[in-house]
C-alpha cells in the first residue's frame, strides 16, 4: 500500500549526468524501484558544485523526471559523494576489557569505537564516513561483535573519510533547493562497490574502481568490509580533453573519436592506419592516425591506474585481493579497459556487472553508482551503522518537507 | 580504560550542516513544493481547530443543556408535503394515511414507520420519503394497477369490493374513476386468505392478467361484455372461465396462446351472429385448436350441438 511505504531518492551529481533513481522502500524492509530520472549536468567540475544555479537546475530537472516517472514525491534523498576535496586516513584504538572476568562488554564496545573515531580535523573539514575494520581481542580478528568474549586487550580501527565542508554543503544545498531532506550522505566507490561485488567477493578482497567523467572513486575491500576509499578527479572527461589538445580538435569531435577508437591499450601496430573524424566524406572531415588515439587514451588510462596503485600503497597486496578488480562507471566501456587494469595491478581486472534481474535501461556500469545508494544506504540503516541515523524530524518539519 | 576522556576532540559530521536553506535560494519547484507543505499544514491545522471546537461545543452543550441539541435539530415544523406518483393517490389520501400530527417537526418524522403505512394499503407497490431541508417533506409513490375487481363478505353482512393487481395483491383501491371500475370484471373462483391487515396474495394472477390485456387489447367490444372471469378451475384443468353479457361460459386453456384462443372466439361469435344461430351457451377454448365445441341454446330437443371446425 502506498501510504504505508517512503519514497527515497537516490540522488549522483556527477561532471557529466545527473542521474535519480526513486526507490520505494515498504515496511517489510524490501525495495521496489519505482522512477528513474536523468539529465545531462551543468555547473559540476569534476565532482564539484562550480555553479549552484545551473548544478540546481540540472538536478531539479532529473529529479522531476524522476518523479514523473514514478508518479511519486520523494520523501527524502540519499547522496552520491564524490571528487578530489574527498581525504581518508586510518584511526586505531585500542581499550583495555574492564570487567574483572575478562568478558567484553558494550560499555568496552562503545568506548574503543568512540576513542579510534575521535581524531581533531583539521578547520573547514567534516567526516562523511567513519568505515569499521574488523574488531581485534588480544591482537587475533573477531566478528562484528566482540561483546560477551573473554579477553584484555580489545582494538578497533576506522578509515575516516572527511571532505571539504564547504563543497558537502553546497551539493546538499542543490537539493535543499528542491525542498527535499538529505537522509544519508554516500561515497559514490562504497555505493558501486555494493554493486559490483558479492559478500563472497569482499571477504576474499576486491578493488572497485568506478571511472567516471570528472572522477575516478575506488574502494579495496578486504575481510568482508571496505578497508580503503579514494577519489581522484580525473576521469573519463580528461581522455577527451588529452585527445582534444594532441589532436587539435574540438571538444565534441575528441569525445566522437574517443567513443569510436579510443582503447586502454594500443593496439594498432599499423602507423599509417587512418581513420575518419565523421567518415562521411563531407567538407571538413579529417582523417587522424588510430594508433596516435590509442597511445594518448593509453597513457591516460595507464597513468589513472597507476595514480589509483600509488594511492592504495601498501594496502593493495595481490594475495589479499584474490577477487580481482572490478571497473565500473561510464569510461570502464572503453575497450581493453580490463587489461590496462591488470597490467597495473597486476590482479586479474574484469568489467563489473550488475545483478542478474536488473531492468535494461539500468543495467549499465554508469548507473551503478544510483543503484548502489539505494542498496548501500538502506543496508546501512538496517544495521544502524554508516555516519549516523538519520535525526527525527518534528511535526512541522516533516510536513514542510514532503510536500 | 574504563571509560574515554571527557576531553576527546569532537568530529565534525556532515549531518552537522545545517540544511535550512533561504526560500529565495530554492529553485521554482522547491519553492512550490514548500508553498503546497505550507497549504497543506494550514488546512490541517484549520480542520483540526474546527474538529476540536467542535467537538468542545458538542461537549459544552451536552454538559449544561443536553435537551437544546434535540430542540435545535427539530425545531422547523413541517410545512409542506410534495406528492409525486404515476396513479391516482392525492395529496389527502397522504395526509390521511400518514395521519401526521400537526406541529409535527421534518426531523422528528419516522420515515421508515411513515413508508410502512404508506405501503400497506396495497395500492402503493413503493414509496420514498426525503426530508427536503427546512420545512417539506417530499413522498415519490409508485402504485399498482388494477386488472379485476372482486367482492368479498369479510365476516359482516355486507361484501365489500376489493380490486386486484396483476401481481395478486388485493387491496380497497381509492381515488379509481367509478367508470374505470365499472368496466374491469368480476373476479370469481378464489379464496382470500388473510395475512397481517391485508390477504395474501392470488396465485395465478399473471396468466389471467394476460388473458384480460389480450382480449381488452384485441377485441376490446367483446372485452367490454365480460362480466365474471373464473379462476376455479385454473389449478385443477388449467382453464379461466369467462361469463360474458352474451355467452354464459367461455372457457380459455391456459396452456395455450391466448391470442390465438381469442382470435377463435371472435370469429365464432361472428360466424353465430351471421347464421342467424341459436343463442351461444358454452364455448370451450380449451380443448385445443382442431375443434372447439360450441354449445347452443336449443330451443327443441332435436337441435344438437355443433362444433366448429379450425
Amino acid at each position: 500500500m502506498r501510504s504505508k511505504s517512503r519514497f527515497i531518492g537516490a540522488v549522483e551529481i556527477g561532471t557529466a549526468k545527473v542521474a535519480v533513481l526513486i526507490g520505494e522502500m515498504v515496511k517489510d524492509g524490501t525495495v521496489n524501484l519505482i522512477g528513474f530520472g536523468e539529465c545531462q549536468s551543468h555547473g559540476v567540475i569534476k565532482g564539484l558544485v562550480t555553479d549552484f544555479k545551473s548544478a540546481s537546475d540540472a538536478t531539479h530537472s532529473a529529479l522531476l523526471i524522476a518523479e514523473q516517472n514514478a508518479g511519486v514525491k520523494i520523501d527524502e534523498v540519499y547522496l552520491a559523494q564524490s571528487g578530489g576535496h574527498l581525504e581518508g586516513f586510518y584511526n586505531q584504538a585500542a581499550a583495555s576489557v574492564n570487567a574483572a572476568d575478562n568478558t567484553v562488554s558494550q560499555l568496552d564496545v562503545d568506548t574503543v569505537c568512540r576513542l579510534a573515531k575521535a581524531k581533531a580535523l583539521p578547520d573547514g573539514r567534516t567526516v562523511v564516513h567513519h568505515i569499521r575494520r574488523p574488531f581485534q581481542l588480544d591482537g587475533k580478528m573477531v566478528g562484528s561483535n566482540p561483546e560477551h568474549l573473554h579477553g584484555q586487550r580489545l582494538e578497533v580501527g576506522y578509515w575516516t573519510v572527511h571532505g571539504s565542508e564547504s563543497v558537502i554543503a553546497n551539493s546538499i544545498h542543490v537539493i535543499r533547493g528542491f525542498n527535499v531532506l538529505v537522509g544519508d550522505m554516500i561515497l559514490s566507490s562504497l555505493a558501486s562497490g555494493t554493486m559490483m561485488t558479492t559478500p563472497q567477493d569482499r571477504q576474499h578482497g576486491a578493488l572497485v574502481i568506478d571511472i567516471g567523467a570528472g572522477t575516478t572513486d575506488y574502494v579495496l575491500y578486504r575481510d568482508g568490509g571496505p578497508c580503503v576509499t579514494g577519489s581522484i578527479p580525473v576521469g573519463g572527461s580528461h581522455l577527451t580533453n588529452d585527445l582534444t589538445l594532441g589532436l587539435r580538435v574540438t571538444e565534441g569531435q575528441a569525445e566522437k573519436l574517443k567513443i569510436r577508437h579510443g582503447r586502454a591499450l594500443v593496439m594498432t601496430r599499423d602507423k599509417s592506419e587512418k581513420v575518419w573524424l565523421n567518415g562521411d566524406f563531407a567538407i571538413g572531415d579529417r582523417q587522424f592516425s588510430r594508433r596516435a588515439i590509442e597511445l594518448i587514451t593509453e597513457a591516460r588510462v595507464m597513468e589513472l591506474f597507476e595514480v589509483v596503485k600509488k594511492k592504495l600503497g601498501a594496502e593493495l597486496v595481490p594475495e589479499l585481493c584474490a577477487a580481482g578488480v572490478f571497473l565500473t562507471g561510464g569510461t570502464s566501456k572503453l575497450p581493453a579497459m580490463a587489461d590496462a587494469a591488470t597490467k597495473v595491478f597486476e590482479i586479474p581486472a574484469v568489467l563489473g556487472e550488475m545483478p542478474p534481474g536488473m531492468d535494461d535501461k539500468l543495467n549499465r556500469p554508469q548507473h551503478a553508482t544510483v543503484l548502489g545508494l539505494l542498496h548501500f544506504g538502506l543496508q546501512n540503516r538496517a544495521s544502524g551503522g554508516g555516519a549516523g541515523r538519520p535525526r527525527s524530524r518534528g511535526l512541522l518539519q516533516k510536513l514542510f518537507t514532503s510536500s | 580504560m574504563s571509560a574515554p576522556p571527557d576531553d576527546m576532540p569532537k568530529t565534525r559530521s556532515w549531518r552537522d550542516i545545517p540544511q535550512e536553506i533561504a526560500p529565495r535560494r530554492m529553485s521554482n519547484v522547491g519553492r512550490r513544493r514548500l508553498t503546497m507543505g505550507a497549504v497543506r499544514t494550514i488546512a490541517t491545522a484549520v480542520a483540526l481547530g474546527a474538529i476540536g471546537w467542535g467537538g468542545f461545543e458538542i461537549w459544552r452543550t451536552l454538559k449544561n443543556d443536553p435537551q437544546r441539541l434535540a430542540a435545535m435539530s427539530d425545531s422547523r415544523p413541517l410545512e409542506e408535503i410534495k406528492l409525486t406518483t404515476d396513479g391516482v393517490l392525492d395529496e389527502a389520501w397522504l395526509k390521511r394515511t400518514m395521519d401526521l400530527a400537526p406541529s409535527a417537526g421534518l426531523m422528528e418524522l419516522d420515515l421508515y414507520a411513515l413508508r410502512s403505512k404508506l405501503t400497506a394499503s396495497g395500492q402503493v407497490r413503493q414509496a420514498v420519503l426525503v426530508r427536503e431541508f427546512p420545512t417539506t417533506l417530499k413522498v415519490i409513490l409508485e402504485e399498482r394497477s388494477p386488472v379485476v375487481r372482486l367482492k368479498a363478505r369479510l365476516g359482516g353482512p355486507d361484501a365489500r369490493t376489493f380490486l386486484v393487481a396483476h401481481d395478486g395483491t388485493v387491496y380497497d383501491g381509492e381515488g379509481y374513476e367509478t367508470s374505470l371500475v365499472r368496466s374491469m370484471p368480476w373476479l370469481g373462483g378464489v379464496r382470500l386468505i388473510r395475512e397481517e391487515d391485508g390477504f395474501q396474495p392470488l396465485p395465478g394472477m399473471e396468466q389471467l392478467t394476460d388473458l384480460i390485456a389480450t382480449a381488452r387489447n384485441g377485441v376490446p367490444r367483446r372485452y367490454a361484455t365480460w362480466r365474471v372471469v373464473s379462476m376455479e378451475r385454473m389449478s385443477s384443468d388449467g382453464q379461466i372461465v369467462v361469463q360474458t353479457t352474451e355467452v354464459p361460459e367461455i372457457i380459455f386453456g391456459v396452456r395455450e396462446d391466448f391470442y390465438s384462443q381469442i382470435a377463435r372466439m371472435d370469429l365464432i361469435l361472428a360466424e353465430t351472429k351471421r347464421r342467424a344461430a341459436a343463442p351461444v351457451r358454452s364455448i370451450d377454448l380449451s380443448v385445443g385448436a382442431a375443434q372447439v365445441p360450441v354449445a347452443l341454446h336449443q330451443p327443441s330437443a332435436d337441435s344438437p350441438d355443433i362444433s366448429f371446425p379450425r
